[in-house]
């Protein structure tokens, strides 16, 4: 089946779409949705590539969908890359724009490079702010 | 042409074990608008009817006081004693009057649709039931199982046990849908909690069967899991609410009958009197792939330069900038030019190095001759 006709067939009403305000921008919640907006070309339902980007215990996971599988396989047809912990912002972002370099999916390329550094940045641990300097006479008490 | 599909059957531990080709139903085309549609009005079917009592309101004898009492004319409780009496009664602004347009049973509480609407419209519901992505968009939890249509061996038409149903559910990794309905289960608002309808919970899967040799008592405990017969597939149950999509579990016997109960393309179907299957109005919808065929681009003309207009450039006021003022206005230009005054025009011309004058050759001297001759 046609990855249009499955928009045109989703577009209006599915379970994950998120309408807040009436004139609003309309939102989804796919989890192989990069930029979380709910059109077709970020779509994670109707399209036949899709780069999900979700954090887990183990590290980021990209997980896409793979391009020759079945149209009616469900688990199988994702494969599934996995970015470990403390492996620095640099490699992260470079093994999200390798997919797109490959030719998968060169149009999402910038979405998965925010998406893959949004989430390594998000596990950083947040520096110690520095101890509070006292000041004037109060030092010497 | 390409092989047909197939699908696999899934023994009790999900692995595949054997396989049947894919059953024409489940590629009819997918009709949205039909489907919500049909299923607004065979919703209603199910209703009771219900009314006000006749008598509501009615049961007073008041009457009008006329005029002349400095009151409005409605009808009025007589007698004295209480303090009902004096007060309006009847009218549907009165208190303790009859509603406006009391509910009457005789309402029109069904809705006939044609009986070929009804067809397509279940035919939509099971063709998009084998779309792993509608079925994920309305809400089942089926990321985890193998493949849409899931077919499980007809050894579970069988079972006895909830037991085994739950197995069974577990081996094909679908069991998160029914612990998702059973998460889900909620008081209901307002006053259908004291009308059987107490809680409500989201649909689980759909277990559609063959012959029932004890599996409707298996499944049918499972929070949210329905089972029907083939051959009693309800859009009510394909489609709740009118979304597409739902998330349905066949036994191998099933979705060999499927064929039989739906037809094809091209032969009737054995259970509804010379029923064919509603064919597709383009038999390609997908659009990247139409506009790369080769016969549109032979026939289209080559891309041209590529302009690329700047989005928002910046506004020029045309009463101070003269090209925009002659683009909005071509007669501006005449306009202008007409009111420069003579003057100023010659002076111009005179920079420019002047009208060259033309030398007036004098006129010869057998001209004059001739002319002056006497």
């Amino acid at each position: 089946m046609s990855t249009d006709l499955q928009w045109l067939l989703l577009r209006k009403n599915n379970s994950f779409i998120v309408k807040r305000l009436s004139e609003g921008p309309i939102f989804s919640r796919e989890p192989a949705n990069l930029t979380n907006v709910h059109s077709h070309k970020f779509s994670g339902l109707a399209n036949s590539k899709t780069i999900a980007v979700v954090d887990s215990p183990t590290g980021v996971k990209i997980v896409t969908r793979k391009p020759n599988a079945s149209p009616t396989s469900v688990s199988k047809a994702y494969a599934t890359t996995v970015i470990r912990p403390r492996s620095g912002g640099r490699r992260a972002a470079g093994v999200a724009a390798g997919i797109a370099k490959r030719g998968y999916r060169p149009d999402l390329r910038a979405a998965a490079i925010s998406r893959v550094s949004a989430l390594v940045a998000a596990q950083k641990e947040p520096k110690a702010s520095p101890p509070k300097k006292v000041r004037g006479s109060k030092k010497q008490l | 042409m390409a092989s047909r599909p197939t699908v696999s059957i899934r023994a009790a531990s999900g692995e595949a074990s054997g396989s049947l080709p894919l059953p024409a139903v489940l590629t009819a085309p997918i009709r949205l608008d039909v489907v919500a549609q049909v299923h607004k009005s065979i919703a209603k079917n199910k209703r009771q009817a219900y009314a006000v009592s006749v008598k509501a309101g009615h049961q007073t004898s008041a009457e009008s006081w006329g005029t002349g009492r400095a009151v409005a004319r409605i009808p009025r409780v007589g007698g004295g004693g209480t303090h009902r009496s004096g007060q309006a009664a009847f009218g549907n602004m009165c208190r303790g009057g009859r509603m406006f347009a009391p509910n009457r049973t005789w309402r029109k509480w069904h809705v006939k649709v044609n009986q070929n609407q009804r067809r397509f419209a279940t035919v939509s519901a099971l063709a998009a039931s084998a779309l792993p992505s509608l079925v994920l968009a309305r809400g089942h939890r089926i990321e985890q199982i193998e493949e849409v249509p899931l077919v499980i061996s007809s050894a579970a038409e069988s079972f006895k046990k909830t037991k085994e149903a739950v197995a069974l559910l577990q081996g094909l990794n679908a069991y998160t849908d029914v612990i998702k309905v059973s998460n889900s289960r909620k008081l209901r608002a307002g006053r259908g909690k004291s009308r059987n309808r107490r809680h409500r919970q989201r649909r689980g899967p759909l277990v559609v069967y063959n012959e029932d040799n004890g599996i409707v008592k298996a499944f049918r405990n499972l929070p949210g899991v329905e089972i029907v017969n083939v051959r009693r597939l309800n859009l009510l149950q394909l489609a709740p609410g009118g979304h597409l999509g739902r998330f349905v579990i066949w036994t191998e016997g099933a979705f060999g009958l499927l064929d039989e109960v739906f037809g094809t393309f091209d032969k009737a179907s054995t259970f509804k009197k010379d029923y064919v299957l509603p064919t597709a109005k383009i038999s390609n919808p997908d659009v990247t792939r139409l506009i790369n065929s080769e016969e549109i681009q032979s026939v289209v003309r080559p891309a041209g330069q590529k302009i690329q207009k700047r989005p928002w450039t910046q506004k020029k006021n045309p009463l101070r900038n003269k090209a925009v003022l002659f683009r909005l206005n071509p007669y501006a230009k005449t306009l202008r030019r007409q009111e420069i005054p003579c003057t100023v025009k010659q002076e111009r011309l005179k920079a420019k190095g002047g009208v060259k004058k033309v030398k007036v050759a004098a006129a010869g001297e057998t001209f004059l001759k001739t002319l002056h001759a006497p």
